[in-house]
């Protein structure tokens, strides 16, 4: 049975939370920055998140569905064990979100910005205890992969949830047309590889994904994953 | 009326397989339910990757047969069937659920089941609002599953694992209108004592047992001894009898294994706890298996009877995530916040008329900041469709925030259809004294397990004396209690007069709330502000009735929570009734407070000084001055600097006053619109990032809420441009409404009517309300690659249907080239762009 996580004091990255509502250095207004901060803080507060992960032998059966197209095959050329991961930040941060929003779209914009920034970083922490466990075992990991990257379809999702029981153990829930419910959740997938073997693949590269030709994190030269284009 | 009459009640009409299900279900006699069915699956290797456990009962009904019998001879009376996610959604075909149920029940009764419960798992789906899947669309997936159960000879409906309330009602509604069978429901709850969507399991108890649930209770997620303070949570909530079927402890990985660490004789001493509180419906869950039903067994064998529920009477109002208890014999006070009613409000008019159910929301959360307790819903506008207006309000408020609510409204097809779907038990506002108005509205509530709210006026109008105000509530009462309504469900609101008018009835009306309660025993609400009708500082006037009523009896005080009069009575009476422990709340709000009374210095800057203070720090811009304008270009200069620098707070005062001397028009077109431009202009060449742009817009919207309300003050002013109206949504499939939410930000600041489709739209919804509202520009947003199909086909849907309207798409993925492909009129990359492309389509 999967794992279950419930991260505490995650605080989330303020800069990646204002690079995602398009902030690359201009002068802000105290106002508006302490405006940020309030939501910022409430974010960390207010919010429950939970995570989940397993690892499964690299053939397993368990993993049928999930591991579809080419991108995902190289991710995990030589992996000896498959981690499957998934997080969320709970129904509540749904209702503070449409809260926020309704209120005023200036909150709205910017609570939902923190609020991927957390997820983000409750994704790191769920990962950091798939990479120590691994680490305890002796297996080196590789980053984590998540669906929509490179040639990795949305409608895997259902079968990772369902490989984990995501839904009955995290709430986590997906939608006819794939999207996961809440909106601020991550799934993943975490290749585990001897010391012996070589890890493939680096970070995520833009070349692969699907957005590269409209990206506009891209085209500033900030892309989604933290480095310079490549 | 006493708990054996409600217990006797509760089963009338209900098909009951012999006496002791009887009296199990009276709560006098033990039920042993089974236990695990995947773990026993595991254990015989049934349980394959791939495998749908329902389509076992067709496969391989001999081993499902022999789980069930293990269960019979370890002693369980009512056998579960194999059909937790036999719904016709999970199926997806594969079977009928028809055939599912038969063949489920087929192996049950094989295995010599005393009861068979046939049993209803969650949907699989996510409801609206925070999910995709409609109210209805679930309650017909479960009723679907209950015909199908009862037509397979069930005993019994087991509905259980459910995490959502909302759902759990679905479920629980179709149960009790499909059949005449016994139903049985649990809640699964986590470590935190919530269920995932945030419900407690006080909050699961009142709700489901008063909706008429035979069993209610908990299963799943934890142990015993972990789900023994929930048990006992609901076991005082409770109106029947309480079921438990926890986990065999907690799983834990061993070896790649998953084991639970509880043994069977650990799990029956632990369940011993749970006999002791009251449970008397018992069995296991994940992780068990036949021992654990023997060992359970002996220890209710030993125990003889069910011990009493520690049931504690109460009025208990709840949402899907809090409850307001006001329980028999305690002195604690409730705030119903009434600003929620359009009588007198032109805004709040306006807002429910233009569909903006946000400013609801809006005066929701200020009510509860200012200490609410439950909030009062009335949207009655006669030109309105209240049916519609009221479920829209409701869901809205229900989806945003956790406040308990009152449904406020004389139209009981618009309270019905508002109540049915609504996760939590609301108080219906109301019901009278009269014959006409009990028959109507007693049903209902009786039916959805609500609390109402009595007015004390009959045939006769509202009796002067509190004799005949008590005479009208004993009417009410005993009506509620001939319709099953116990009476810790009824409020009795004994009608303010007012003071001005009707002097001598001011200490009836407090008399009246002290007999009724002292009388009937029920709870007692007043609509305060009533009082000082016709007469000066009608603040002062309230708040000195409040606290006699306070004083007389008063429980749940209908005012407006953002009065700090009322504010203060409340928090220094609940000092006095002994709510508020050690004055704790009461010392932390006015420690450092001065009194209102003592003269104050004379201090703080003027507006003219703050405005200059503003000017002066402003950098210079690009906007020059209108001639218009030209008189006032200190002031001028400083809102260019508040909606440049994104400062909302200043803005209305400001524009206040230049309006003073100057035209509408000016200011808009001199102003907001040039400063709105410069922002967008900042936000293309990316000195301004998105909440600036925003902030800016906010601050011009706090402006143009002035200058609306002088027009409509106005009625011969030039009309704000009624045929500017754009319709926004985010296709079907797409449920990423974040840029949609932008672009009507930014359109309604430049004076567009902006009607917000929502997201997830069919093309059919969208262009239905684009034609019955003669709309003629379109926004779509979508977000995924995914969904652009959706978008492919709304254009085209409505270029077919409403050929005179234009469609402008947006959305991360699309490029102009891709929105010329698909037949789109306009390709705006960003919220700003469709602002400007606004402007050109109605120039034009």
């Amino acid at each position: 049975m999967a794992q279950l996580v419930r991260p505490q004091g995650i605080t989330l990255d303020r800069d990646e939370a204002l690079r995602y509502v398009g902030y690359s250095g201009q002068a802000i207004s105290d106002e508006l920055l302490e405006r940020f901060e309030t939501l910022a803080q409430a974010c960390e507060r207010d919010l429950h998140p939970t995570g989940i992960w397993e690892t499964f032998p690299a053939h397993d059966a368990a993993l049928t569905g999930i591991l579809k197209g080419e991108a995902i095959a190289n991710h995990l050329a030589g992996a000896r064990e498959v981690a499957l991961m998934a997080c969320t930040l709970g129904a509540e941060s749904e209702r503070e979100l449409r809260k926020h929003m309704a209120l005023s779209s200036v909150d709205g914009v910017l609570y939902g910005a923190c609020a991927s920034a957390l997820v983000e970083a409750v994704a790191n922490a769920v990962e950091a205890q798939v990479v120590a466990a691994a680490a305890a075992r002796g297996l080196r990991t590789n980053f984590r992969y998540s669906p929509g990257y490179g040639d990795l379809p949305l409608d895997v999702q259902p079968a990772l949830l369902g490989a984990l029981g995501a839904t009955a153990r995290t709430g986590i829930a997906c939608t006819a047309d794939n999207f996961l419910l809440p909106t601020k959740s991550v799934t993943a997938i975490i290749g585990l590889f001897d010391a012996d073997t070589p890890v493939p693949g680096g970070r995520s590269a833009c070349a692969t994904c699907q957005l590269r030709t409209t990206c506009e994190l891209r085209r500033k030269g900030t892309p989604c994953h933290g480095h310079a284009t490549r | 009326m006493d708990m054996q009459h409600v217990d006797a009640e509760r089963l009338s009409g209900v098909r009951l397989a012999d006496e002791h299900l009887r009296q199990a279900l009276l709560g006098h006699e033990f039920l042993i339910l089974d236990g695990a069915m995947g773990t026993q699956m595991q254990a015989r290797g049934l349980a394959a990757p791939g495998v749908v456990p329902d389509l076992l009962n067709f496969s391989d009904p001999e081993a499902i047969t022999e789980i069930h019998a293990a269960y019979v001879a370890a002693g369980a009376e009512v056998i579960t069937t194999n059909t937790f996610g036999a719904n016709a959604l999970k199926l997806e075909g594969r079977a009928s659920v028809d055939e599912v149920y038969a063949a489920a029940a087929a192996c049950a009764r094989a295995a010599g089941a005393r009861y068979v419960a046939g049993d209803i798992g969650p949907t699989g789906a996510l409801l609206e609002p925070l999910g995709t899947l409609s109210f209805d669309a679930a309650y017909e997936l479960f009723a679907e599953q209950v015909v199908a159960a009862d037509r397979a000879g069930c005993d019994l409906i087991l509905i259980e694992t459910l995490a959502d309330l909302r759902e759990a009602k679905a479920a629980l509604l179709a149960a009790r209108e499909h059949t005449d069978l016994p139903v049985f429901i649990t809640m699964t709850f986590g470590e935190d004592g919530r269920t995932f969507l945030g419900t407690p399991p006080e909050v699961a108890a009142e709700v489901l047992s008063s909706l008429g649930a035979h069993a209610v209770g908990l299963n799943c997620s934890l142990g015993p001894d972990e789900l023994l303070p929930l048990a006992r949570e609901m076991a005082r909530r409770v109106r029947c009898p309480l079921m438990v079927q926890p986990n065999a402890g907690m799983p834990r990985m061993v070896d790649g294994q998953t084991v639970y660490d509880v043994t069977p004789e650990q799990f029956a001493t632990s369940m011993e706890a749970m006999i002791a509180i009251g449970a008397s419906m018992l069995g296991s869950c994940c992780g068990s298996s036949p021992e654990f039903t023997r060992a359970l067994r002996a220890v209710v064998d030993a125990a003889g009877a069910p011990r009493a529920r520690a049931y504690e009477p109460a009025l208990v109002l709840a949402s899907a995530q809090q409850a307001v208890v006001l329980a028999k014999g305690s002195a604690r006070v409730a705030v119903i916040g009434e600003r929620i009613n359009p009588t007198g409000k032109p805004k709040l008019q306006a807002a429910l008329r233009a569909g903006n159910f946000d400013y609801l929301v809006g005066e929701g959360v200020a009510q509860a900041e200012a200490g609410a307790d439950v909030l009062d819903v009335n949207v009655g506008l006669p030109e309105l469709d209240e049916v519609a207006t009221l479920s829209h309000a409701v869901d809205t408020l229900a989806s945003t925030l956790t406040l308990p609510l009152v449904f406020d409204s004389s139209d009981v097809v618009a309270l019905e259809v508002a109540v049915r779907t609504y996760a939590g038990k609301p108080l219906i506002n109301s019901v009278n004294a009269k014959r006409e108005s009990l028959d109507a509205v007693l049903p209902l509530v009786k039916r959805y397990g609500c609390a109402v709210l009595g007015l004390t006026l009959d045939e006769e109008g509202i009796p002067p004396t509190a004799e005949g105000r008590l005479r009208a509530a004993e009417r009410i009462v005993e009506a509620a209690e001939a319709a099953g309504i116990p009476r810790e469900d009824v409020v009795i609101d004994c009608l303010v007069m007012a003071a001005a008018t009707n002097q001598d009835e001011a200490r009836e009306i407090l008399r009246a709330v002290s007999l009724v309660k002292e009388r009937l025993g029920v709870r007692t609400a007043l609509g305060v502000s009533n009082i000082s009708f016709g007469l000066p500082q009608r603040g002062l006037m309230n708040a000195t009735f409040l606290a006699a009523a306070f004083g007389a009896g008063l429980d749940l005080p209908i005012l407006n929570p953002l009065s700090a009069r009322y504010r203060d009575v409340v928090a220094s009476f609940k000092v006095l009734n002994g709510q508020d422990e050690g004055s704790r709340d009461y010392i932390a709000a006015y420690a450092d407070t001065v009194d209102p009374y003592a003269p104050a210095p004379a201090t703080g800057t003027t507006v003219a000084a703050a405005a200059a203070a503003a000017a002066a720090a402003a950098p210079a811009f690009a906007i020059s001055v209108p001639p218009a304008l030209a008189d006032a270009s200190e002031a001028v200069n400083a809102m260019i600097h508040h909606i440049l620098s994104g400062q909302k707070g200043p803005m209305a005062q400001a524009t206040e006053a230049l309006l003073e001397t100057h035209d509408a028009l000016d200011v808009v077109n001199g102003i907001f619109i040039p400063a709105l431009d410069e922002a967008g202009e900042r936000f293309d060449r990316g000195e301004f990032f998105l909440p600036q742009l925003m902030a800016s817009a906010e601050a011009v919207k706090a402006g143009f809420d002035v200058v609306r309300a002088r027009m409509e003050s106005a009625p011969d002013a030039a009309a704000p441009a009624a045929q500017r109206t754009v319709a926004v949504a985010t296709v079907k499939g797409d449920i990423h409404d974040i840029g949609k939410n932008i672009a009507k930000m930014l359109l309604e600041n430049y004076g567009y009517n902006v009607v917000d489709l929502g997201r997830d739209v069919s093309p059919e919804a969208v262009v239905a309300a684009v034609q019955t509202q003669g709309i003629r520009l379109v926004g779509l947003s979508a977000l995924m690659t995914t969904t652009v199909k959706a978008m492919e086909e709304t254009v085209s849907l409505l270029h077919e249907r409403v050929p005179d309207a234009a469609v402008i798409v947006a959305g991360a993925v699309l490029t102009p080239e891709y929105a010329r492909q698909i037949g789109a009129d306009f390709y705006a990359k960003d919220a700003a762009e469709t602002a400007r492309i606004a402007e050109r389509f109605f120039a034009s």
